[in-house]
């Protein structure tokens, strides 16, 4: 759902993205030290990844946002990871527009800082790997809910009713969230037992 | 325990719209635009509703799915036909019928009354028109070519034979246009190569940017 074609926003609304994701990739690119960048680059490349794989589940198939999961890992620099992640999604595969993939950024990464800092606030690098995986599952579900509600926003704003919008972004959402919320656990779980500095 | 069963209940529940981007695939089969709309995973798009436009950009009538993720437009006029297919979500697709793809006899550019038109339950979906090689040209005042009578004694004319071989180079259209929407291997690599290697040049820019 991160993939908005182009021709569904208005252009407010896609100048207010692109400003937006402007400001996060210049964020996160300040504070990235060289040392950090092969982490950036290594999640970047999992983002763009997790879109391409489908789990085929009852009747439809979904993919994983994994966004919680880079803003726990990334910070600030998830902006210059999710830009380029969509942006070959955009141009290889044509997933999503490339005039909306400042909204789409935005509508990514945003969540992903959100669930970030929230779980670095609250596991203060003190906690057991239960209770990182705990607010794994919280950070990685609540980013998928937050993206969800995003993209609705952004339709909203450009036209669209909201309750209908929300409605159909939200329930199709609510399997992916729960998937999500486990494998961002399960990851968490494994990094906080075995690199817990990734964390930090 | 209860995990699980709450997954699989929620994974039903969800309709099977979690896609990447909504894609539309028509063929005009005589004067009727017939066409699928379905997610890139393949699964079809039900109760997508559609507009139909012509090319100045005035509404020609509009078009909803079926189960099946099939709609079908009657055009009445030998026009280009854009057809835009909006699941509501923020996906949107759109496609264009050429106007040398419908019939002659049809009226030149001239919109047709808004009509609604819900999928037969056909099996078969739309047949190409363009390959077929009637000559254009004789639209208007020239004759058509002579008809003949097969066995049964139905009359064989330009029209017939377009739709006959339309229909037999469907499925290859469709099955192309499958194709066409796989993601590849090599893209996927390809892509990870790039991420990896611009993020490399990053960083050694600016690790000799900090090394005198």
């Amino acid at each position: 759902m991160a993939h908005i074609p182009d021709g569904v926003l208005s252009n407010p609304v896609l100048m207010a993205g692109a400003a937006v994701s402007l400001a996060g990739v210049a964020l996160g690119l300040r504070e990235l030290d060289p040392v950090k960048v092969p982490k950036v680059a290594v999640l970047s490349a999992v983002l763009f990844v997790a879109a391409l794989v489908h789990f085929p589940v009852g009747l439809s198939s979904v993919h994983l946002l994994l966004n919680g999961l880079a803003g726990i890992v990334l910070g600030p620099a998830v902006f210059p990871a999710m830009l380029v992640a969509l942006l070959l999604q955009a141009v290889l595969f044509g997933f999503g527009g490339l005039v909306v993939l400042g909204v789409n950024t935005m509508t990514m990464a945003v969540p992903a800082l959100v669930a970030g800092s929230l779980f670095r606030r609250l596991w203060r690098n003190g906690g057991s790997p239960r209770r990182a995986s705990l607010l794994g599952a919280v950070a990685g579900g609540g980013a998928v809910l937050l993206t969800a509600l995003m993209v609705a926003l952004v339709l909203t704003l450009s036209g669209r009713e909201f309750a209908t919008a929300a409605r159909l972004v939200v329930l199709t959402h609510l399997p992916v969230m729960v998937i999500e919320a486990a494998f961002t656990a399960a990851a968490i779980a494994l990094l906080a037992r075995v690199k817990p500095e990734l964390l930090a | 325990m209860k995990l699980p069963l709450i997954l699989a209940a929620l994974l039903l529940v969800a309709a099977p719209a979690q896609a990447h981007k909504l894609k539309v695939f028509a063929t005009a089969e005589g004067a009727v635009i017939v066409g699928t709309v379905y997610f890139s995973g393949g699964d079809k798009a039900m109760a997508v509703a559609g507009v139909v436009t012509g090319p100045d950009g005035t509404v020609a009538g509009r078009v909803i799915t079926d189960r099946d993720g099939i709609f079908r437009f009657t055009a009445h006029s030998r026009m280009d036909h854009t057809i835009t297919m909006d699941a509501g979500d923020g996906h949107m697709a759109t496609t264009v019928i050429a106007a040398a793809e419908l019939p002659p006899s049809l009226p030149q550019e001239q919109v047709g009354g808004p009509q609604e038109q819900v999928g037969g339950p056909q099996e078969q979906v739309g047949w190409p028109q363009e390959q077929v090689g009637w000559p254009q040209e004789q639209v208007g005042g020239a004759t058509p070519p002579p008809a003949r009578q097969t066995a049964a004694g139905e009359a064989i004319t330009p029209e017939t034979v377009e739709t006959a071989v339309a229909r037999q180079i469907g499925p290859l259209r469709r099955q192309l246009d499958a194709y066409e929407d796989q993601v590849r291997l090599h893209d996927i690599l390809g892509g990870i190569g790039i991420i990896f290697g611009l993020f490399g040049t990053a960083a050694w820019l600016s690790v000799r940017r900090q090394t005198p």
